[in-house]
């Protein structure tokens, strides 16, 4: 159904091993997944698995990630044999104590870029008051960063950035899809419960392709090393949000793929994607993941996946041989 | 660290790839392919115990009374597959099996098979001896040699992250 090494689960269930095989049992029956194709399985709902299960995924070198009823990321299941460096992980250390702003103001210029990119778009079909927003992430964004700063202000800095674009949406999403303001635990409203999912499964992809590389995922440089087990991967998934998450939800709300009346599921206090819904937006997002572009130095096709995994690949760079960080832009590949 | 008859390869393929290996920046086995044939092989090996000989950090492919061979996928670099070979013979004179090497290329799309014969000599020990300890100084060093664009990059596991 989906892209080829990802499953997500959606129903209430049971995964099991069976033979050489993954087994899915729901009240629909028995569903056969192979295991030489899978590399990912996304738990969206109630699933039980058991110890059998986990020493079948690790010796296949599966991952697989749990969200809870709101769609919020729980954790990951990792198999055993994972790449590590002892140097580098020293080394890794070496930049949180060395390089640490560099790389952090790397990150949120590449969001600015990024977003700049997406709502030009919008801009170019006469969306003409995104301009002024517009201007301030082309000029006044790297002024700032230019500026010597701490951790706390680059965080402002973004946050600035981000709280600026959830304002723009209103010059060009239907009204009923404007975020107002951002809400997470839970998702108050439709926009919130697509970037809250959005966000946490770009968040868990990033976490498995930083997984096939040797960097230690507790040291970021963005964000705190402190705020969660793989606080590397809420830096690298920062300058994919836009172009991955962002621009799915943008074109599903657009087309009317994703309706407010038809795909979620308001409740007092929460709003939540429906299971159609649900179905929709992770399949496209999927999609967006697995499309491919050509690769202006690597010269071949690469998919946005493997793009995530290769800014891991340039803050190894980074890190081992002092080339600069610049992080994924959708505009040098145009 | 130890020095490996991987490393000693790598170190005459190109010193860059033999620097990230020996500090564990080991980008191989990365692609789809390898990937499944190392389930299928792992889910078929569930059981069994592994057939390869491992002495100490070596790993043989084939030991008669007369020879070690190796065998090579590609004939792409002949002088880094001797000195590995020489390196293995080395460390199995040491342990008191003397053999000589025989080197196999088995490439797919080649009807003859190209094979190899290497034998120690005082010289060829002196110098293993030495290359040892360079590979040893270099791999400790800070940082790699930077990657020179090279038509043996094209097939290498570290293309990707040389190039990004
Ligand atoms: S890609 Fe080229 S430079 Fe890089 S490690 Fe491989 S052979 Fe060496």
């Amino acid at each position: 159904m989906m892209g080829r090494s990802t499953k997500y689960l959606m129903s209430m269930g049971e995964l099991k091993r069976k033979d050489h095989s993954l087994v899915f049992r729901n009240d629909k029956g028995n569903t056969y997944i192979p295991i030489e194709g899978i590399k990912e399985i996304y738990c969206l709902n109630e699933v039980s698995l058991n110890t059998k299960l986990f020493q079948f995924l690790s010796k296949a070198g599966v991952t697989v990630h749990f969200f809870d009823y709101h769609h919020q990321y729980c954790g990951t299941f990792y198999p055993k044999e994972q790449l590590v460096s002892g140097k580098l992980t020293v080394m890794q250390a070496q930049a949180y104590m060395n390089k640490r702003m560099d790389i952090a103001k790397a990150i949120v210029q590449g969001i600015a870029g990024n977003i700049h990119q997406v709502l030009y778009h919008y801009y170019k079909h006469d969306r003409k008051d995104l301009k002024p927003f517009l201007d301030w992430l082309r000029k006044d964004v790297p002024v700032y960063l230019a500026k010597d700063l701490d951790s706390k202000q680059v965080l402002f800095i973004e946050g600035e950035i981000w709280r600026k674009f959830y304002t723009s949406f209103s010059s060009f999403l239907p009204a009923d899809f404007v975020m107002n303001k951002r809400v997470r635990r839970p998702p108050d409203n439709p926009m919130n419960a697509l970037v809250s999912l959005g966000n946490s499964i770009l968040y868990s992809k990033t976490v498995s392709q930083i997984y096939q590389t040797h960097l230690n995922q507790t040291i970021s440089f963005l964000h705190e090393p402190s705020e969660s087990r793989f606080s590397l991967s809420l830096d690298l998934c920062e300058v994919f949000k836009p172009i991955i998450v962002f621009r799915t939800i943008f074109e599903n709300v657009n087309n009317r793929k994703l309706q407010v009346e038809k795909h979620f599921e308001r409740k007092l206090n929460y709003c939540l994607l429906n299971k159609q819904g649900k179905e929709i937006f992770l399949s496209s997002l999927e999609e967006r993941f697995n499309s491919v572009f050509q690769h202006p130095v690597l010269k071949r096709k690469v998919s946005y996946k493997t793009a995530i995994k290769l800014d891991a690949y340039k803050l190894i760079k980074l890190i081992v041989e002092n080339k600069p960080f610049v992080p994924f832009s959708v505009k040098e590949l145009k | 660290m130890k020095v490996t008859g991987t490393l000693v390869n790598y170190y005459f393929h190109c010193k860059r790839q033999c620097w990230l290996h020996a500090n564990k920046i080991n980008l191989e086995d990365n692609s789809e392919d390898v990937r499944i044939g190392k389930i299928l092989h792992e889910l078929r090996a569930e059981g069994n115990k592994n057939s390869e000989i491992a002495i100490e950090s070596i790993k043989i492919d084939k030991l008669t009374p007369d020879y070690l061979i190796e065998h090579k996928k590609s004939d792409a670099n002949i002088e880094a597959a001797k000195w590995q070979t020489l390196f293995y013979l080395k460390i199995l004179k040491d342990k008191g099996i003397e053999r000589k090497g025989k080197i196999q290329f088995d490439e797919k799309n080649k009807q003859e098979k190209t094979i190899i014969y290497v034998d120690l000599t005082e010289d060829i020990e002196k110098r293993l001896q030495e290359l040892e300890q360079e590979i040893i100084d270099y791999c400790s060093s800070a940082t790699p040699s930077p990657a020179i664009l090279d038509k043996k990059c094209k097939r290498c596991a570290y293309y990707d992250y040389c190039y990004i």
